[in-house]
């Protein structure tokens, strides 16, 4: 099996390089397809995985999450993909809100929630998750679909991730569909060994083993493993559809705080069907009557790689993932929820 | 009953509901040794069975009750009515009891067609027929529209049994089976919900004639409804206080299965079935289980072992082990 | 943070595609991708996202049951 190469070679050059390294696993499907083949627990002592802070709904903010349970609690249906279904904000998650009577509605792509629109008036979807699931929502914008727009792009985020001197990192794993629509070019001015990976455990282990052949020749250069899916000018026709709806913003990330030029507003023409538009008084309102909800939880440092899930004292104890108090414990993808799930 | 609706007088208890109950006790025909009286309750006379008992040790009663809400109602290979009888019959048998007896109990909202009533009592006397298993006795209820989602159905059941098959019987050194693939159940209702073709049907079914196939042999078992395979496993695991461990390589799971899971972003492992058992098996006698079990079913085969220690662990096919947690919370689609 | 999985085009209607998953079939959109019937790609929230190169189909056939 090709595997046991791979780990052969990765044994090989970890004993080359004979000291500990820290790798950050960017995207969330990365994270849960290690914990899914156990792929920490065949690693050599000295490479440590870090979960990133790829996973969407983790990375959501409290204060994005509060505006779309508020509109949904003043009446307005709201579709959105399971996923945004439980984050916690402080007026609770949108499962809450469902519980209390607003219309929320479970959708599974934006076809489905174009098609409820046109049954439901004044529905709004509520668009999360990165560059891949953007195209999606762009795509709705263009059918006319009403959306409010949480999106984010990734490659700021690993900007800001490499400018906190604190988190010592010797290589990234990069998300692999994320980086079929935007492909290599992006990552280029990151000077850190890093390798755009498929989600098979072959996948995951060669990407580990091209990073440490980086490391050894001294080389920090971007390197495609996913060459059946990722090109290097990515997806053409995926960007111009996103450029064509959304523009740049500056976005807060829960955890990494407010990242330059690092989210997606809906572009002017769009405006009659942009729900940060369409709902601006009522936002702002819902803006205003927020309280911040005071919280001991590290979700932030645990995104960034520089706590461990054990570390925080709420883990494992208030927050489970059927009560989850932060983002990193409500996905499935991200690093709290797997801690919990896959540890003795 | 074609194209009319159900009103709601007919839960009323007058004119109307006599009729709406005599046409699904026209439906429900199979005769057992009950004797159904004008009272409120049917009757089984234990005399008469007292030299069945003796003769064959069957000195245990068994009493279970479920409900049944289901979302499509009907579905690739069954509808509530299916699964409401299969459910009730599978927790008598995979106990190791005969059952003798069912209640069935509706709560139908009102506007619900008649015809589809129909359709589902049909399924309910066609499972009764097949497996000999009459419906004694029942209650029907009629609400107002929008207080309950189209149709609610509870089954209660009794069986006799001499010797009880419990779900923490499981013994260190146990071979852990299954009776074919899993979770086809939530493969057939996900597609329709989802928009998914497939020929995958759900796998509900009664299980009592496998079950008695082999039921000597078993140390424990389980059917893995809700929750699936994980959930079940974990319970048989705590239960037995011992530690299960399966194999990736002999998962029961078709590959249309793990397709939609990786679709919907939802664990094949928690995927229910309604048709299927899991069981720990000495040994000694798993090869001889399976080779019964597979007239049956062709896919029945032994997924793992059980071993000292606690929880459910896989042995993933790049030679790590990971755990199998017990699934939290509603089987929501999600996209990442 | 994608959950996507490959599927091999059976039927193209304009922007929509059949897609087969290990028999589990599917209508796509195709629109930000080009293809022709027998072509795999990578579905994503039902979207086809990049055509799945073709030396890799056998990979793909048996991604499913590996990953």
């Amino acid at each position: 099996m090709e595997y046991k190469k791979i780990l052969k070679n990765i044994q090989e050059k970890v004993r080359i390089i004979n000291r500990p390294l820290r790798f950050m696993e960017l995207c969330g499907t990365h994270s849960e397809a290690i914990a899914k083949h156990g792929i920490k627990n065949i690693l050599p002592e000295n490479i440590k995985l870090i979960t990133g802070p790829g996973c969407p709904v983790c990375v959501t903010d409290q204060g994005e999450i509060d505006v779309v349970a508020g509109l949904a609690l003043s009446g307005i249906p709201i579709a959105c993909y399971g996923d945004a279904t439980n984050i916690p904000g402080s007026l609770g998650s949108l499962e809450n809100a469902r519980q209390k009577g607003a219309q929320i509605f479970i959708v599974y792509d934006v076809a489905e929630a174009l098609e409820l629109s046109r049954k439901i008036p004044n529905l709004v979807f509520w668009g999360i998750g990165f560059e891949t699931t953007t195209v999606m929502t762009a795509w709705g914008i263009q059918q006319g679909l009403t959306v409010f727009s949480s999106h984010k792009l990734f490659p700021p985020a690993m900007e800001a991730l490499l400018e906190n001197n604190k988190i010592r990192i010797n290589g990234f794993i990069n998300p692999g569909h994320v980086s079929a629509i935007i492909g290599m070019k992006a990552y280029e001015k990151f000077k850190i060994p890093q390798v755009v990976a498929g989600f098979s455990a072959e996948d995951v282990l060669l990407a580990i083993e091209m990073l440490l052949e980086q490391i050894i020749t001294g080389e920090k250069k971007v390197e495609n493993e996913y060459i059946s899916l990722v090109k290097k000018t990515g997806n053409k026709k995926a960007q111009k559809i996103i450029s064509e709806v959304f523009e740049i913003r500056n976005a807060s990330w829960r955890g990494l705080g407010e990242i330059k030029n690092s989210g997606l507003k809906i572009r002017k023409k769009y405006q009659n069907i942009d729900a940060e538009f369409i709902h601006k008084e009522l936002i702002a309102k819902i803006k205003k009557e927020i309280k911040p909800r005071k919280s001991a939880c590290r979700c932030g440092e645990v995104l960034q790689g520089l706590i461990e899930s054990k570390q925080c004292p709420l883990f494992g104890k208030v927050c489970t993932p059927d009560n989850p108090q932060g983002a990193c414990m409500v996905s499935r993808e991200g690093s709290c929820n797997i801690n919990f799930r896959f540890t003795e | 009953m074609k194209n009319k609706i159900i009103e709601l007088e007919m839960g009323g208890g007058g004119k109307k509901s006599e009729e709406l109950i005599g046409n699904i006790r026209k439906i429900l025909s199979v005769k057992g040794k009950w004797k159904n009286t004008k009272d409120d309750g049917a009757i089984y006379d234990l005399g008469r069975d007292a030299k069945f008992c003796v003769s064959t040790g069957c000195n245990k009663l068994v009493f279970t009750t479920d409900a049944f809400i289901v979302d499509p109602l009907f579905f690739s290979g069954g509808d509530i009515g299916k699964i409401a009888i299969c459910g009730t019959l599978n927790d008598l048998s995979v106990m190791g009891a005969k059952p003798i007896g069912l209640s069935l109990s509706i709560v139908i909202e009102e506007g619900f067609l008649e015809s589809d009533l129909e359709k589902i009592i049909n399924s309910i006397q066609n499972v009764s027929k097949i497996t000999g298993v009459p419906i004694v006795t029942g209650d029907t209820k009629v609400t107002e529209k929008g207080k309950i989602d189209k149709i609610e159905i509870t089954t209660s059941g009794v069986g006799l049994a001499s010797k009880i098959i419990s779900n923490d019987g499981a013994k260190v050194g146990d071979d852990i089976i299954v009776s074919g693939d899993l979770g086809e159940h939530a493969v057939a209702l996900l597609a329709k919900r989802f928009n998914y073709q497939t020929k995958i049907k759900s796998d509900c079914q009664p299980l009592l004639q496998e079950i008695q196939a082999v039921s000597k042999y078993l140390t424990s078992c389980k059917d893995p409804t809700r929750g699936g395979l994980s959930a079940v496993l974990n319970e048989m695991a705590q239960k037995s206080k011992t530690k299960f461990v399966l194999d990736e390589k002999t998962l029961p799971f078709k590959k249309e299965t793990m397709a939609i899971s990786e679709l919907l972003g939802i664990d094949f492992f928690s995927f229910p079935s309604e048709g299927r058992f899991v069981a720990t098996v000495a040994k000694k006698n798993s090869k001889k289980v399976i080779e019964i079990l597979k007239k049956y079913n062709k896919s029945a085969r032994i997924v793992g072992e059980v071993q000292n220690g606690k929880e459910v662990w896989l042995k993933t096919k790049i030679g790590a082990v990971k755990k199998i947690e017990v699934p939290r919370g509603k089987l929501i689609p999600r996209i990442c | 943070m994608c959950l996507a999985i490959p599927g091999k085009i059976i039927k193209i209607k304009n922007q929509l595609a059949e897609v087969d998953f290990q028999g589990v079939k599917k209508e796509i959109n195709i629109s930000i991708v080009d293809v022709k019937v027998g072509d795999y790609v990578m579905v994503h929230a039902g979207f086809a996202i990049e055509k799945m190169g073709k030396d890799n189909v056998r990979e793909i056939e048996t991604y499913l049951l590996s990953s």
